[in-house]
């Protein structure tokens, strides 16, 4: 666990995901990003990643979900965990902050709203990444 | 260059046919013509017209019902009729039919020229008009979607960094210029806040909860809302107290929506109390529904506030001191009870306090059929 852990955020909003960066930059996790999704893509399959940020309304439509959906066909990357981030609370109607929301796109995830208060971020990522981790531990 | 308009002309007089043919392909126009009106509706079809002429006065199909089925079965064609031996009543009929014009026989080249420049501008102001309607309900439709990513987006963006900085600058800043930032976070919070309550208010189909029900006990409900509600009672330092039998009935509902309610009624009556006072919540079962009132010792509305208090952007005027909101918390509230076949009441009393109820159906021992028939039909 004490291996830097290291996370991509894809999203197209750079301002956004400076907001976003810092927060776990400061916190000690390594951090890259993708502004969209084809260059999101690229980078999943060239480097290893322990979590992935993915903000699920990109662009003209819901370009996020079908990366989710990727991954979710992908043996290899099926069990990366992805902390979903949406600026679209209609989809996830009539939830309360901070309620667990697993969409099932990938074995682990979770979805969150924009923005995301820094100690809930933290709180999502660490226990995605806990939860990747006793799964593997299992599977072995 | 555009296509030539393409007219249809319907009559069994070989010569009115030969005539229009030549007066109105001279022009920018391309004329078929039928001599009875089945063939000129089979004609319909395939030639596709923009306008067409029909001789009222003709052997088989008569030209009112080929106008009937013209306008059922293509209402974008415009419609001239032809009157033979011109009665204006006949004409007046056909025009009631649908008819955008008529033509009185015999007629010079002149008038039906004009006659067919007219219905030409005027399909294309009716079409233009169509379109812009579609368009007007396009935007409606997706005015969710383009207000979520137009302004919550930058809005996002904003707080994300708001965030970040008052987390990294912690130990940088003055307790003033750290406050300062604080207040900004709550400002943006308070127009994400606004900007989704209007998106619930016009664009959610909250009918769709439906699909959602399934059986509640209200006491989970009550826990959860009170839960949530909680945080903002104790900076105010009241007690919210609940007292609900255990033996309360089922109903029928969507969990997340209900507690949204609750939640509405315990921050509403958390903002409207003094400090120090007690807000109750009680539950119990009358005339067959059940009802749960949130009941304060607060400010209470004025009468004359009380009708326009379930109404969109409707606050009671009595603001106590740091009592935002936008007043569309009850409206968003009544509208989810009413789609689950219940209703929301107020009784208040200036200076005494205010108690809310909302009355639910019991949930039906078979949960197939979740709406209240008796008032079902409520949106």
């Amino acid at each position: 666990m004490n291996q830097t852990k290291k996370l991509l955020i894809i999203d197209d909003d750079p301002d956004f995901v400076a907001g976003m960066k810092s927060i776990l930059v400061k916190a000690n996790y390594e951090v890259d990003v993708a502004y969209n999704p084809k260059d999101g893509l690229q980078a999943l399959q060239t480097k290893p990643y322990d979590l992935l940020l993915l903000d699920i309304m990109m662009g003209r439509g819901a370009e996020g979900i079908m990366i989710a959906r990727k991954l979710g066909k992908d043996p290899k990357l099926r069990n990366l965990p992805v902390l979903i981030i949406t600026g679209i609370r209609e989809q996830m109607a009539f939830l309360f902050p901070g309620q667990a929301v697993h969409p099932h796109f990938v074995a682990v995830d979770e979805l969150v709203e924009k923005p995301v208060e820094p100690k809930l971020l933290l709180e999502k990522v660490e226990a995605l990444l806990k939860t990747a981790e006793a799964r593997k531990g299992q599977s072995k | 260059m555009r296509p030539k308009h393409k007219i249809l002309v319907i009559d069994d007089e070989e010569v009115v046919l030969d005539s229009c043919t030549q007066v109105l392909s001279a022009g920018d126009c391309h004329v078929a013509t039928a001599p009875n009106g089945t063939d000129g509706l089979k004609l319909v079809e395939t030639f596709e017209p923009e306008l067409v002429f029909i001789d009222l006065k003709m052997q088989g199909l008569s030209g009112f019902e080929v106008l009937e089925r013209l306008r059922t079965n293509h209402p974008e064609i415009e419609a001239i009729v032809i009157t033979g031996y011109a009665t204006v009543s006949s004409a007046i009929e056909a025009m009631k039919k649908g008819a955008f014009d008529f033509l009185p026989k015999p007629f010079t080249p002149e008038e039906l020229r004009l006659i067919t420049r007219r219905a030409l501008e005027h399909r294309e102001l009716a079409r233009q008009a169509a379109a812009l309607r579609r368009e007007k309900e396009m935007l409606r439709e997706n005015f969710a979607a383009i207000v979520s990513h137009e302004l919550k987006s930058p809005l996002g963006a904003i707080q994300q960094n708001l965030y970040a900085l008052i987390d990294e600058l912690g130990d940088k800043l003055s307790d003033e210029q750290k406050d300062r930032l604080v207040r900004l976070k709550k400002r943006v919070d308070d127009l994400l806040n606004l900007i989704h309550s209007w998106l619930r208010v016009f664009s959610v189909d909250l009918s769709k909860l439906k699909e959602n029900f399934r059986p509640l006990e209200l006491a989970t409900v009550v826990a959860r809302a009170v839960d949530i509600a909680h945080q903002h009672a104790i900076r105010k330092s009241v007690e919210i107290e609940v007292a609900i039998p255990g033996d309360l009935p089922m109903v029928s509902g969507d969990e997340g929506s209900l507690t949204e309610v609750l939640v509405n009624l315990l921050n509403n009556a958390v903002k409207y109390s003094f400090a120090n006072s007690k807000v109750t919540v009680r539950a119990g079962t009358q005339d067959g529904e059940v009802f749960l009132s949130v009941i304060d010792t607060g400010v209470g509305i004025a009468k004359e506030d009380l009708e326009h208090l379930f109404q969109d952007f409707g606050r009671g005027r009595k603001q106590p001191e740091g009592a935002e909101g936008c007043g569309l918390g009850l409206a968003i509230s009544k509208r989810i009870v009413e789609v689950h076949g219940g209703s929301i009441e107020v009784q208040s009393e200036p200076g005494k306090g205010s108690a809310f109820t909302v009355r639910l159906p019991v949930a039906r021992a078979d949960m197939d059929v979740v709406t209240n028939p008796s008032t079902g039909s409520q949106t």
